[in-house]
Formats: C-alpha cells, structure tokens, sequence
C-alpha cells in the first residue's frame, strides 16, 4: 500500500513537473474521452437502455403478419405493429399467457390552462396502462380499469413528470384541478412518476388520457366510431407475461385465438378474394416479441447513425490513445536516465511497469474527469441536432448518470493502460551502461519504429474520418439542394387546428379561411394556402380510392397519398400545375367534388396528364359518397422526406370536407420568412386569441429537420474529423521534431560534408511522406468499403466518390506538411558547428 | 592558399563578449601541412570551423586563393567548401544507418554528379585505402581505427585542395593513430594541403609548421622539421 501511495505522490510530482506536457495529453484524452461519453449517452438512451418500469424484462409486444385491407394510422413502423381496439379487447380478454396487456397510441392536441393555449404530444391509453408497468404516481392517482368504461365517459388525464415539472412547477395542487383538452374539461387526476415517460421508446408525452376520450382528441375517429372499428389499426399493444410463460410458448398458445379472431374479422369485409382470406386468416400470424426496451419506430432510423457516430466517436478515442502514447515515448526519452538508474538501484521490470501505469492511469483518470465535463455540452448538441425535437420536449436527456459514468470510466481505464503500455515495453529492456553513459537518452530503434507507426495510424485514421465526414457532408449538401418538386425557399410554415381549441367542425373551415385571409395581408407575404398533410414531415396519409374505368388486380392495392389542400396551394408552394385548374373558392360542400392528381397517378392510371382531365376517382362509396373529377394535374414531388419521389396523390379540395382536421399553413414572402414570425403569431393571436401557432418554421428548417439524422451525422463526422486531423497534426509534430532533433548530428554532418539545406529538408520530409503515402494507401480502400456498408446513409454519392476522397487526403496531407513545416525549418537552420561539438 | 587578415570571433552571452579569436593574420600556401595546437579553450576549433566555412560569425578577410571568401554570401561558401575542403572528424561522425561505400559517396551526392563517376570514384578510394572488402559493412562494425581511415576516405574522395581535421587520432590508440598520419602525411605528399587541430607533439611532427593559439591569440608560428624530415 507504501508503495502504491509513493508511485501515486510520485506520478502527481512526474505530472506536476510538466505541466505543459500534462496539459497536451489531458487536453487530447478529454476531447475523445468527452465525444465518447456524448455519442454514448444517447446510444444507451435510444438504443441500450430498458424502459424505467416493474420487471421490464416481462414485457413483450404484438407484430402480425399476412393481408390487411383498412385505415391504418401510425406514429412510424410499419402497419402490422398496430392493432384496432376491439382486437385489442379481445386479445386482453381471451389469451391465457399473459398477465394483462395495455393498449397505447400516440396522439397530439391543444392543452388550455387559465386561458394560456398551446399544442402537445400526449398518449390515449388503456386502464390498466400504469398497473401493468407497475408504476406509482408522483401526486395523486394514475389510471385503472375503472377510467376506460365507454366512449366519452371518462373526461380524466395524467400529467407526464416532465411537464408537470416545466408547466405546473412540480405542484401537488393541480390535481383534481380542471385542464381543457382540444376545448373539452379533463380532470387532472395524477402525475406520471419521476424518469418514465412512456411505454414508447423515445417519447416524452405531456399528458395521458383514456382511450375512451379518444374522439376528443381524434374527432375523425368519432365519426366512424374507430373504438367498435375492427378494420381501424392504430393501437400499440404491449402485454406482460405470467411468470413462467416464454415468449415463444406465448406466441403458440396465441395462434388458435388469433386465427379465430381473424377469421371473424374477415366475415366484416363485404367481398374479398380467396387468396385475400388465405393471407388474411391462415397465413397471418401473431409474433410475440420483445419489448423490454419499449417499442419505437424511431430507433430503427437512429441505430446506424448512431453507431456510425459511436464509431467514429471509437475511432477518435484510438486516436486519442495512440497519441498519447506518442508523447509519453517522447517523454520516456527523455527519461531514459532516470529508468536505467532505477534499475542500476534494483528496481524489479514489475515495479518499474506499476510506475508507468500508475502515472498512464492518472492521466487517463484526470482526461475522463475532464471529458465528462464536457460532455454533456456535446450530448445536447447531439440531442437537439439527432431527435429533430422541439427545444424542451427532447425524448432523449444530455445528463450525464451512473451508466454514463461507468462507460467513461471503462473507457478511461482502457485508454489508459493502451496508451501505458508503450512506455513500459520501452522500459522492459533498458540498456543500462549505453543509456547511463550517454549525457542524454536516446530513442531506441523500436520506439522509432512505434512512433512511424503510431503516425501512419493516425494519418490513415484522419483520412478515413475526413473521408467519412466528406461523404455525408455531400450528402447533406445534396439533399437541401435536391429538386424536391416545388420551392422551399421563401417559404414560412405552421400548423393550425381550431379543433385542439375547442371549436366544432363548423367553425373549424372558417377559422382556417379567416386565418388565410388575415395572413396574406401581411406585409411582404405574396400568398397563403394550407394543406392537411403537411410536405416533408416524415408523415402521410394514405387513403384507398377507386378508379373510374380502372379494374384494379385481386390484391391491387389503390392506396394514394390524399392531402386536402386549400386553394391557391400549387401557387404558393410553387408546384407546378401541368394541366388544368387549380382548386377555386368554389371547390366548397355541395358543390361537385374536384380532385389534383400528381403527374405518375396521371400517367400509371391515364397514360398521360391531359387523358386524367375529367375522368373521376372516389376514396369513399361511389354510391353514397359519388364520385370526384379531376380538374388538374401537377408535377411529383417529394412528400415524405427528401429522399423519395411521392408516387400517387390524389388531393382533395379542403374546404369541401364536412368534417375539416387542422392544417399546416404555407405563406410565401418576398423577403426572408424568418423576418415573418413575429407578424404571423400576432396575426393569428389577433384573429382568435384560442387559436395555437404550433411549430412555425421556414420549409428550409423543416427541410433540416426532416433530414435530421444527416444533419447530425455530416455535422459530427465534420467534428470528430476535424478532431483527429488535430490530434494527427499534433502527433505528428511531437514525432517530426523529436527525431529532427535526435538527427541533429547527422544533419550537422551531411551540411558539413556538403549537403545543401533544401536537401535537409527533403530529407526530413521524405519520411513522413512515405509514412503519410502508406497511411493514405491503407485508409482510401478501407473508406470505400466502409461508406458500401452506409450506402443507405448516402444520397446522390458512391462510397467512393473523387472528389470527396481527394478532398480528405488534400487536407490530410495539406495538415501533414503544415506540421512537417516547424520541424523542416528548424532542421534546415542546424548549425553544422554546433551540432559537431559533442565530443 | 589561404589568406586570414585579421579574423576575430566571438560569442554573446547575454551582456558578456567572449572572445576566441583574436587579430588572427595567418597565410597557409599549397601543399603545407599546417597543425593548429593549443590548450583547450584557446580557439583551434575555431579557427578550424572558419577555414572550414562552417562558420558565418567572424570578422576580418579570408582569401581562399583569388576567392575574398568574406564577400560571399552563404550559399556561395556552401558551394566553395563543397568543392574544395574536405573534412575528418574526431569522432569520425560516419552515418550509422549507411553503408562505408554509402558514407564514402555521401560528399559527392550533394555534388550533382551522374551516378556511375560517383560510383567509380567510390571504387578507386576504395581501393586506394584498402577498405574494399569492407564496403558494405557499417559503421558499427568497424573498429575506431577503421571508422576513421572511413572518415578520411569520405573526406579526400571528392579530391579537395584543403583538407581539414579535428583531433583526427583523439580516439584512437597509438597504433591506429599512427597509421592514420602516415595517410594524412602521405596525402601531403600527392598534394592535399592538410590543417590540423592536436593536442598531440607527436602528431604534430608530421608536419610541416606549427601555429599555436593561446585565448585566441595566435603565439606561435613556426616551421617544423617533420618526422620524415628527421627520419631522412
């Protein structure tokens, strides 16, 4: 224990003693250390970490699988992760495996408290929603089964732990207090406990209420009574299973019970093929799956970003260790006396290796301590650039905990004894009377041989993250100059929904038309128009329509994309109309229904966009509902995101639905839209003090948002890169001036005997321009073959594009010779005088 | 040969002026033998070095022949020293990481000469000091005597009119020494002008004139009857 606390003081003193030495390798291990605990507090969030609930490890959820002909709504994923509510019933009702299930659905309304009104994602779930997850209320109650009794009937809501923190400042008094939900009285009845926030992966609602209030919040739900609607998929089941049950015997014993579910679900389709009933009942399975985490759509979108910046962030902190280990051979030269007196004294190898990664773990320690502070700035960054959030309702948190500490500790430690094991093998084998002879220590030919290395390493490694960085740059610079269809410059956006304010679908048409009318009057806005499916959201809307005259194959699915728009919509987004007429004031209810089709609906069902003009589609009854003629024809654009092509769209007139849904407002400025904002929310407050401007952003923001994960990805990578280019740099230099000045005689020699100083410096360089020539020719393939494996990452660039794979080695090597030039200089400017007076 | 007028060096260290050459006059004609001696301190490296041209710092005239070498820039005693000094050091300063035949040619590769003369002029240097079967061996192989006569061959193989040493035998056993001046005596006799540093009186004998140096002071200047001479 002396001994420990002695090469403890010791290592502190070694550290102390230089302290611009210390700095450099504490500086260095903090900014790897750092970016690693950053990627790493998000990856465990998003991707590691189980969901804070009872015997997380119980919970399974439900994914089916076979045909399905109906409404589906989703908050991501694909269709067969929901289910409707009398499937639900059942499924909780008559399976023998599980303890109970829930049934959860993301939903977004209009909160009112004392007249102050905003918009907030929330949750509709089951009763037994915080029994199953075994949770307990931070005040008041939190839901049973005795809140899920029939449609309507239970006006109650949990607040979400977070915003009852940020809204209600954490009072106890609100419960049993009154809060207005799209207009209608909630009773607030609990608060979510302290660090869960839902049963969804990566989601932070602001309240709960019951899934029998879901009409107040989905008024178009009502209207066809979604609750009793068996071909309604838009619930997320999730179920905890009874002691002893595996997944796989649960997934058996639910078969039959499925079957017969579905062989009832299928007596409610009017007609169907026998091959829709095979895939529909005996084809279709029930897949019991794992939901310790909670299910989220999103982290399938997340998972490769993130461990490509989880490498990258792995990459810099190699980089990290490698260059510490450098400058801690350098330093070992320099203490080469030192090393071989102790040994002369009797030091034992074991001893002397103790020492050295006692002082390595003390760097390492003080790097982490260092990193983790400043990690939490990264990790918000991150958040903030990754989730695509609102500032304040981020799923994701940048604090740093236990688990984050623990794997910067780990990271640490592993730096360390990497970065340690350098020096000690250096000292293994002292060479005790030619060290002790010499008045200064010299470099061993295997330490040299290390550090050449340890270089090309890091000049491979700086190619590679540049290279990396390079390609989702372009790629993110291709996809905000992408053709998206219409012109996103200039262009302001919001949504609107008088329904989250209360108001009757009678007044929800005319308060969008006064608002459109009120908002082109501002100064500097050319036109306003507004649409129900908001262009580049990562959303859609999809509706199953009938084509006059067209008879659709046995399993031909007629799903378009149907936005309802308002007119002068293509005018103000500037898509262009190719044939025919916008939708008028006239396109109104009672008058006859007019559709826009999108140019690839025109030509697949038409042939050509002057044949579609006249010919009539419906996504109702033809009977009772009649048909819809079409009356124009735009170009295609890009809808969901900013990567694909919308295929066929049918939009219908806004102001012809009886039953209108909010809408995402587009205005057109001549100037810079942001200069906008202000004038908007006032106008609207001006209109109608109820009304909530949720989310105003200009469509180049949206365009960012929407590409999220490229941002973060091309942004980091730029930073990481930039980073271990430093280091490389850095690195570098340390081994370039060092053997310039073990070179000193030598180079004193060759000026002595006639060498002119341009050859100095050839000779210093042609060094490291082998080395970086090596490195390079080692990282451009390696580039290659790692950008294939993110191809999907990629966007309108290969893996092994020119210009960015030139661009990296241009900078890396522009880098190199910049700290080639220092060392270079000072070799040229020996003095062959000086360096012969060593005798 | 050589012509020093007044050549006076010193160093700075802080407000302090030391001085190591002082009012240095001296006139070395071809094919002398001349030893610079002295106690230490008393300037001979000095004086060497600015011969040498290694060294910019002095002042004073220095006439290399018809050339004023105190009105050439650096670069231009670069090219002069490249093409007519040569230089044996005392601790012989071989490149470790070269070969002899690689040391020996490493004067003429910063002289701009095709390969193969190089290579042939390696060869009969080679051959002249009898080191032919030791040229692909290094410098770590050889013993110090060897190292040396090494030194000398890479010092004469570009043919100077000047050669210059320093302490030339100081590590070297008496043998070895000894062996090394009859070469430098022998490389007078094919006319090589030669100045050297020693400590050594019996080095100095193989000389022709003695110029001795005290605190930079030049003291002494004589001709010496050489051990040839006194062998004769």
């Amino acid at each position: 224990m002396n001994t420990l606390m002695q090469d403890v003081r010791f290592a502190l003193r070694q550290l102390r003693k230089s302290p611009g030495f210390t700095l450099t390798v504490v500086v260095t291990l903090a900014l790897g250390i750092g970016a690693n605990a950053a990627i790493f507090t998000l990856f465990d969030q998003a991707l590691l970490r189980m969901l804070p609930v009872d015997k997380p490890k119980e919970l399974v959820r439900f994914e089916w699988t076979g045909a399905f002909n109906g409404s589906e709504s989703s908050f991501g994923g694909d269709p067969d992760n929901y289910f409707s509510y009398p499937m639900y019933k059942d499924l909780k009702e008559k399976n023998q495996v599980f303890t109970d299930i829930l049934a959860t659905d993301r939903v977004g309304a209009g909160l009112s408290w004392h007249n102050q009104a905003e918009a907030r994602d929330g949750e509709t779930v089951s009763g037994n929603y915080f029994q199953l997850l075994g949770l307990h209320p931070a005040a008041g109650r939190l839901f049973t089964s005795q809140d899920e009794t029939a449609k309507d009937a239970n006006p109650v809501v949990v607040l979400g732990n977070e915003y009852w923190k940020g809204r209600f400042g954490s009072s106890r008094d609100v419960v049993g207090q009154t809060l207005m939900i799209n207009g209608r009285a909630f009773e607030i009845v609990g608060v979510a406990p302290e660090g869960f926030d839902s049963a969804i992966g990566g989601f932070k609602p602001a309240f709960f209420i019951p899934v029998t209030m879901l009409y107040t919040v989905h008024p178009w739900r009502g209207l066809r009574d979604d609750l009793k609607n068996h071909q309604a998929i838009y619930l997320t089941l999730v179920a905890r299973l009874k002691p002893g049950v595996t997944r796989e015997q649960a997934e058996a014993s639910l078969a039959p019970l499925w079957h017969s579910l579905r062989a009832y679900e299928l007596t409610l389709y009017k007609e169907h093929s026998e091959r829709f009933a095979k895939h529909f009942v005996d084809e279709s399975k029930l897949k019991v799956i794992d939901d310790s985490q909670g299910f989220s759509p999103n982290r399938g979108d997340l998972k490769t970003p993130l461990i490509v910046l989880m490498s990258m962030a792995g990459l810099l902190v190699a980089m990290c260790a490698i260059n510490v280990a450098t400058l801690l051979l350098l330093r070992a030269s320099a203490r080469a006396r030192e090393m071989a007196m102790r040994y002369a004294l009797g030091a034992k190898r074991g001893r002397i290796a103790a020492q050295l990664l006692i002082e390595g773990g003390l760097i390492g320690l003080v790097g982490a301590v260092a990193g983790l502070l400043l990690a939490p700035t990264v990790a918000h960054v991150l958040v903030s650039l990754i989730t695509s959030a609102d500032p304040g309702s981020e799923p994701y948190s940048a604090h740093i905990d236990g688990r984050i500490l623990l794997f910067t500790l780990a990271i640490a430690l592993v730096a360390s004894v990497l970065f340690s094991i350098a020096p000690v093998l250096h000292f293994l084998k002292p060479n005790l009377a030619a060290t002790l002879r010499q008045n200064s220590g010299t470099a061993t030919k295997d330490s040299q041989r290390f550090r050449k290395i340890a270089v090309g390493v890091q000049i491979a490694l700086s190619v590679m993250l540049l290279g990396g960085a390079g390609l989702f740059v372009r790629t993110l610079d291709n996809l905000r100059n992408t053709n998206v269809g219409f012109a996103p410059d200039h262009l302001l956006e919001f949504s609107l929904d008088p329904g989250s304010s209360g108001y009757a679908d009678s007044h929800v048409s005319r308060s969008v038309q006064d608002s459109i009318e009120a908002l082109r009057r501002i100064p500097g806005v050319i036109s306003v128009a507004a649409t129900t499916d908001p262009e580049l959201s990562g959303d859609g809307t999809t509706n199953g329509f009938q084509v006059q005259g067209y008879k659709a194959g046995p399993d031909e699915n007629l799903g378009m994309e149907s936005p309802q728009v308002t007119p002068g919509y293509f005018a103000t987004i500037k898509q262009p109309l190719l044939v025919g007429r916008e939708f008028t004031d006239a396109d109104r209810v009672g008058q006859p229904k007019a559709a826009i089709v999108n140019l690839t609906m025109a030509k697949k069902y038409f042939g050509s966009p002057q044949n579609a003009i006249g010919r009539q589609i419906t996504d109702g009854d033809p009977e009772k509902d009649g048909w819809s003629t079409i009356v124009g024809v735009v170009g295609d654009s890009k809808h969901l995101d900013l990567r694909t092509l919308l295929k066929s769209a049918v939009y219908q007139p806004y102001f012809a639905d009886e039953h209108p849904n909010g809408v995402e407002m587009y205005l057109r400025t001549t100037g810079d839209p942001k200069k906008a904002e202000s004038a908007v929310r006032q106008t609207i407050h001006a209109l109608d003090a109820a009304l909530v401007v949720d989310g105003l952003r200009t469509m180049e923001e949206q365009m960012d948002q929407v590409a999220s994960h490229e941002v973060a990805l091309a942004y980091l990578a730029m930073g990481f890169s930039a980073l271990a280019l430093l280091m490389a740099t850095v690195g570098l230099y340390g081994v370039l001036a060092y053997s310039t000045e073990q070179r000193t005689r030598e180079i004193g020699v060759r000026l002595a005997l006639g060498a002119q100083r341009s050859s100095v410096i050839t000779l210093v360089l042609r060094e490291m321009v082998i080395i970086a020539v090596i490195a390079t020719a080692v990282a451009l393939p390696s580039i290659v073959m790692l950008a294939r494996l993110l191809k999907s990452q990629l966007f309108e660039v290969t893996p092994a594009d020119p210009v960015t794979l030139m661009g990296a080695v241009a900078v890396t090597m522009g880098m190199v010779a910049l700290a080639a030039l220092l060392p270079a200089r000072r070799a040229a400017a020996v003095e062959p005088m000086r360096a012969l007076r060593t005798e | 040969m050589i012509d020093l007028k007044n050549v006076e060096r010193s160093y700075k260290t802080g407000h302090t002026e030391t001085w190591v050459l002082r009012r240095v006059g001296l006139t070395i004609r071809e094919g002398e033998f001349v030893t610079i001696m002295g106690p230490s301190g008393a300037g001979k490296s000095s004086l060497l070095n600015v011969l040498a041209l290694l060294d910019d710092g002095w002042t004073g005239e220095f006439w290399f022949g018809e050339t004023p070498v105190h009105r050439l820039n650096r670069k231009q005693r670069a090219e002069l020293a490249r093409q007519r000094i040569g230089m044996v050091f005392q601790s012989y300063h071989l490149l470790d990481d070269l070969t002899v035949a690689e040391n020996i040619d490493l004067p003429l590769s910063y002289k701009n000469m095709p390969t193969k003369d190089r290579a042939g002029m390696v060869a009969e240097i080679l051959d002249r000091f009898q080191i032919v079967a030791k040229k692909d061996l290094y410098p770590n192989q050889l013993s110090g005597g060897q190292q040396q006569l090494v030194g000398i061959a890479r010092a004469v193989v570009h043919a100077p009119q000047l050669l210059l040493a320093d302490e030339p035998t100081g590590n070297l056993h008496s043998t070895q020494a000894r062996e090394i001046m009859e070469l430098f005596r022998e490389l007078n006799k094919q006319g090589t002008t030669i100045v050297q540093v020693t400590h050594s009186d019996e080095n100095a004998r193989y000389g022709s004139r003695i110029l001795e140096l005290r605190d930079g002071w030049p003291t002494r200047d004589e001709q010496v009857l050489s051990a040839a001479t006194e062998a004769q």
